[in-house]
């Protein structure tokens, strides 16, 4: 998160990064509670609206932007992390949260992940993985099961999912994490600790879908499987622990931070405003880049 | 500014007056939220029984507000909406579109009940006498809630369950 943006000077309401936009979403649908904990995490930060903006791509979960009071763009499938990374680097004093889903991140804008993970740009990426695109009624995500049967497999997935943790993990992320709207206090926890957190920050919401899910992922199933990775005593500066524990995708439903670094690198919008600083010496005033192409040279 | 966390032990009247009034007010808010949803799924008689218990919400939430007010006038609040999660009010999860009117109820009732379990299980943490002849008071309130709800629901006429399934569209391979 920028550190030059303004400092919060009181405690904010969650109420105050709600917009009037009432969710379309199915009830008992997962990403009700998703929303609810980002208000309580934005609250938590402190930064008022006008120094945010929230980027998505398309799905069900990328409606989030106009559930907020916070700059939104609901942009075009796959594409909010390339929008979200520009935004990042033209405006640095910006909180630029991008959310989608797991089709929206892993599929069609699978191509953008890595790079905006090496870049390291100072976002935070909330994704809310229900397995399947359940706005377009019940097809094949990259992180459906293999087995799962849907009107596009209607004899069983062949593929094995892809695995969002390890896959950003392996590119370098900074801070990686899971929680589930079935336990309100640690997802709101991790939101607001990937928010806080300087670089790329990702966290992975098993946000299940209450319509076209299958029974053992919805919320009720959370609660009696899931695991606490700080009760496991994970250290979340093990970064190799981490991948080990993250390989478990799809097996076990590990939720908490899997890994913090512990001395986070420049980020790249950090890199940009410092190479800027550096050339700007030597730099033609914006006012004068014209004045070469004038007949007397700006004389 | 990290999230607060609740300490029941130091827990004062004000406080624990502030706590219960923020109780019934997210659950205000989310009983109203859960009516919308319904609204816009179709669904009027749930739509309509989640309204009518967000205006007890909002009622019990203005007594004890007053309540506050009476005691201890524009002292600042120590507590905040960050320190409590789903205390009485429904969680998100409950909601389902052509919920019948029986499971509405239902969904209320289970909310009565686990408000009356925090009240019960906090007298263990509270130190202060004040605070907890008003747990114990709150406690009371809940079970005549609960009660209430278990009238209206003897009220209903045995109906058919909602079928979940006429929801979807079956997967047929394409």
């Amino acid at each position: 998160m920028s550190t030059t943006a303004t400092q919060p000077t009181r405690a904010m309401e969650p109420k105050e990064f709600k917009s009037d936009l009432k969710p379309i979403w199915c009830p008992g649908c997962g990403d009700f509670g998703v929303l609810q904990a980002l208000y309580r995490a934005l609250a938590s930060v402190g930064r008022p609206p006008h120094e945010i903006a929230f980027v998505s791509g398309i799905g069900c979960s990328s409606r989030i932007p106009g559930y907020t009071t916070a700059y939104g763009f609901n942009s075009v499938h796959g594409r909010a992390l390339p929008i979200a990374q520009g935004i990042k680097i033209a405006n640095p004093d910006l909180l630029v949260v991008v959310a989608g889903g797991d089709g929206d991140g892993f599929s069609i804008g699978g191509g953008h992940l890595p790079h905006a993970v090496r870049r390291n740009v100072d976002l935070t990426y909330l994704v809310m993985d229900n397995q399947i695109y359940g706005l377009t009624k019940g097809q094949l995500s990259p992180t459906s099961p293999r087995g799962l049967h849907t009107i596009t497999s209607g004899y069983g997935s062949m593929e094995d999912p892809v695995n969002p943790l390890l896959y950003v993990l392996a590119y370098g992320a900074g801070f990686v994490a899971q929680g589930t709207p079935a336990e309100m206090p640690g997802l709101t926890a991790v939101i607001e600790e990937a928010l806080r957190f300087p670089g790329f920050a990702f966290v992975n919401v098993q946000s299940p879908c209450v319509t076209f899910g299958e029974e053992e992922q919805q919320l009720r199933a959370h609660k009696t499987h899931m695991k606490s990775l700080a009760a496991l005593g994970h250290d979340p500066a093990d970064r190799l622990r981490a991948m080990a524990l993250a390989s478990d995708y799809g097996r076990e439903l590990y939720t908490g931070v899997f890994y913090r670094n512990p001395e986070p690198g420049p980020t790249y919008d950090a890199l940009v405003r410092r190479r800027q600083a550096d050339l700007s010496p030597g730099a033609v005033p914006r006012e004068r880049v014209l004045d070469r192409f004038r007949q007397d040279g700006g004389r | 500014m990290a999230t607060p966390k609740l300490d029941l032990s130091r827990l004062s009247l004000k406080d624990a007056l502030d706590l219960a009034t923020l109780i019934e007010e997210e659950a205000h808010e989310r009983y109203l939220e859960l009516a919308d949803q319904m609204d816009k799924h179709r669904t009027p008689g749930a739509a309509q029984f989640f309204r009518f218990m967000a205006e007890n919400e909002a009622k019990h939430g203005a007594a004890l507000s007053a309540q506050r007010r009476a005691r201890f006038g524009d002292a600042p609040r120590d507590v905040t909406r960050a320190m409590l999660f789903d205390v009485e009010a429904p969680e998100y999860d409950a909601a389902r579109a052509f919920m019948t009117a029986r499971e509405a109820l239902g969904v209320a009732l289970r909310c009565e009940e686990k408000a009356y379990a925090f009240f019960a299980e906090a007298l263990a943490y509270v130190n202060d006498p004040q605070v907890k002849t008003l747990f114990d008071e709150l406690g009371a309130e809940e079970v005549s809630h609960q009660d209430m709800v278990r009238r209206e629901l003897a009220h209903l006429p045995p109906g058919e369950e909602r079928n979940g399934e006429a929801f979807v569209d079956d997967p047929n391979p394409q």
